[in-house]
């Protein structure tokens, strides 16, 4: 644990002496949620439903899946160059377990992915989602909930950045992975108003269940878009710890391969 | 060799052997021991075995058979306890480029667990030694190549280790750079109790740094020994001449004559191998002049330890 909290630390560090990294870490879901929110905000309103306020609670926790899945991608190109620089040595001939390795790593990107929500609640607050108060439980369960789904994420990241050496290759491989993750969900839009092919889609999707799990945790789901039925909460939390649990052995076991 | 038959062996190999996936065989039996407290220079040409040698050493990489002991420990069962007793410096520059040379020995620091206290002593200790006090609170980014090599050296140090691993340490230097950390090495050894294996194929290097110099070619020793024995064993002065003529006369009328110890001709280069380059000169010319080889270019060189490279290893380039 101390390890990978001293390799936590040392990414932070970098992060923040980095100024075009954590100006972007801050003013990437500050542009989601300005530029993508209020457009749809304003589509929505023209035609379907209310006043678009609807939306934005419909569609922050969505930008919050979004932000944290981009954020993972960053992470697993951390350990990418690490290990294409050879930093991963200096780790691997300490005395430290090699699972720190990869624990600092997710640990630094759960702190970004976690920052970045919370700018982003921020932002779509101002913007006019609602919320549902102060209920600290729901508060607690939305924050369990955001850190299971970017240690998932971490995972696949972390997963792929042991496989791969070439940073293009990385993008490449992510970008198909999570691209559909992200689209074929609930995350932007209401799941009835998709084809089926989709809804059986966003069904079997991880994003589905934490953005759901968000809208009735953090969200006020009263107040949202949809009339539709949400994803029952207990199924959400069940998938997102299943993600987690899964991406992260599957990380474990393709780095400690990488190492061989 | 006797003395190194004894107890204080920093490490241990016996018949180590690696391959590689991919089928190639690195190392092929190699046989290891050094002395505590000794430089020990790992020579041979690129890809010859050095730096899996050091990696298996260093536990990155598991052997494919052998006894390997570091340090008394065992280098798989015991892993950890090696690694807690070693430094290494490897062969690529391996830095966080944003941080600044004081954070990057104080994160050494952390991952081995020192207390606060230690680190900022060790870390003020180690900054004046590798002479970086003033750009210690610069990126690493902004340092030149020698200082970042410095700075490695010195991080390997952070954690007081009793062997210290260093793979071609001045490779990519200029030669100011490379005779200050050459300095830096011997004082290193003299101060304290360390153990070095560094590899190298600068023969200059080993000369000027290594106790006993170990030649390793396509994965084996091909002959170990102080720098001093091995020179020794190439006689004492080398007449090289090159010419024109019947050479194959003249080095079998070169072979009658006592004083002559060995005789190499490769591609028309002959050396001589004699007791006394200088005393002999006249005569090998005189032996040229009646055998009917003419003397375009003759010089007497010294043997160095390029030479006992050459010898064992070969003329030929390689690839890596």
């Amino acid at each position: 644990m101390g390890a990978a909290l001293t390799l936590w630390r040392k990414h932070m560090i970098k992060l923040i002496s980095k100024k075009e990294e954590s100006i972007g870490v801050l003013f990437q879901p500050i542009l989601w949620v300005v530029l993508f929110g209020t457009g749809m905000k304003s589509v929505m309103s023209t035609g379907m439903v209310g006043n678009g306020d609807f939306y934005m609670t419909f569609m922050v926790p969505g930008i919050i899946a979004l932000a944290a899945m981009s954020g993972a991608i960053d992470g697993g190109l951390t350990l990418l160059f690490e290990r294409v620089q050879g930093i991963i040595k200096e780790y691997l001939v300490a005395p430290i377990p090699r699972i720190s390795i990869l624990a600092g790593n997710a640990m630094s990107t759960i702190n970004k992915s976690l920052f970045q929500s919370l700018v982003i609640l921020v932002i779509g607050v101002l913007m006019g989602a609602k919320f549902v108060g102060l209920d600290p439980l729901g508060w607690l369960g939305g924050l369990f909930l955001i850190t299971g789904y970017s240690l998932g994420f971490a995972g696949i990241g972390l997963a792929v950045a042991s496989r791969t050496d070439s940073p293009g290759g990385y993008h490449m491989l992510i970008f198909m992975l999570t691209l559909p993750l992200l689209f074929l969900s609930n995350a932007l839009y209401p799941l009835e108003y998709l084809p089926t092919w989709m809804q059986v889609g966003a069904k079997i999707n991880p994003v589905s269940y934490v953005v759901d799990g968000l809208r009735q945790t953090i969200f006020d789901s009263n107040a949202l878009l949809t009339g539709g039925e949400l994803l029952p909460l207990w199924l959400c939390f069940l998938v997102v710890i299943i993600f987690a649990i899964l991406s992260m052995t599957l990380a474990y076991y393709s780095f400690k391969k990488s190492i061989k | 060799m006797a003395e190194m038959q004894g107890t204080n062996l920093a490490i241990e190999v016996k018949g180590l052997v690696k391959e590689y996936p991919s089928k190639v065989l690195a190392v092929n039996g190699i046989d290891l021991n050094i002395k505590s407290n000794t430089i020990y220079a790992l020579l041979g040409p690129n890809g010859a075995g050095k730096t899996t040698t050091i990696n298996i050493l260093t536990t990155l990489k598991e052997p494919t058979a052998g006894s390997i002991k570091v340090l008394g420990f065992d280098v798989i069962q015991q892993a950890n306890k090696v690694r807690r007793n070693i430094g290494v410096t490897f062969q690529e520059m391996i830095l966080d480029d944003e941080l600044t040379g004081r954070q990057v020995l104080d994160y050494h620091g952390r991952l081995y667990k020192l207390g606060a206290r230690e680190r900022q002593k060790k870390v003020i200790e180690l900054l004046k030694l590798a002479e970086l006090e003033e750009a210690a609170d610069r990126v690493v980014k902004t340092y030149s190549g020698g200082m970042k090599r410095r700075l490695e050296l010195v991080r390997g140090l952070m954690t007081e280790p009793e062997i210290l691993f260093l793979d071609e340490p001045t490779t990519g230097l200029d030669p100011q750079n490379r005779s200050s950390i050459w300095k830096y090495i011997r004082n290193l050894k003299e101060k304290s109790n360390l153990t070095l294996l560094l590899t190298t194929h600068y023969m200059e290097e080993a000369e000027e740094l290594a106790d006993y110099v170990g030649i390793i070619d396509y994965g084996k020793i091909v002959i170990e020994g102080t720098p001093r024995e091995l020179i020794d064993k190439m006689g004492a002065d080398t007449i090289q001449i090159a010419g024109n003529g019947n050479s194959d006369l003249f080095i079998q009328e070169l072979k009658g004559h006592s004083f002559i110890q060995n005789i190499v001709n490769t591609n028309g280069l002959i050396q001589i191998g004699t007791d006394s380059g200088n005393k002999r000169l006249v005569e090998v010319v005189s032996i040229a002049s009646k055998s009917g080889f003419t003397i375009e270019d003759i010089s007497i060189a010294k043997p160095s330890l390029g030479d006992v490279f050459l010898k064992y290893t070969g003329r030929r380039l390689r690839d890596k």
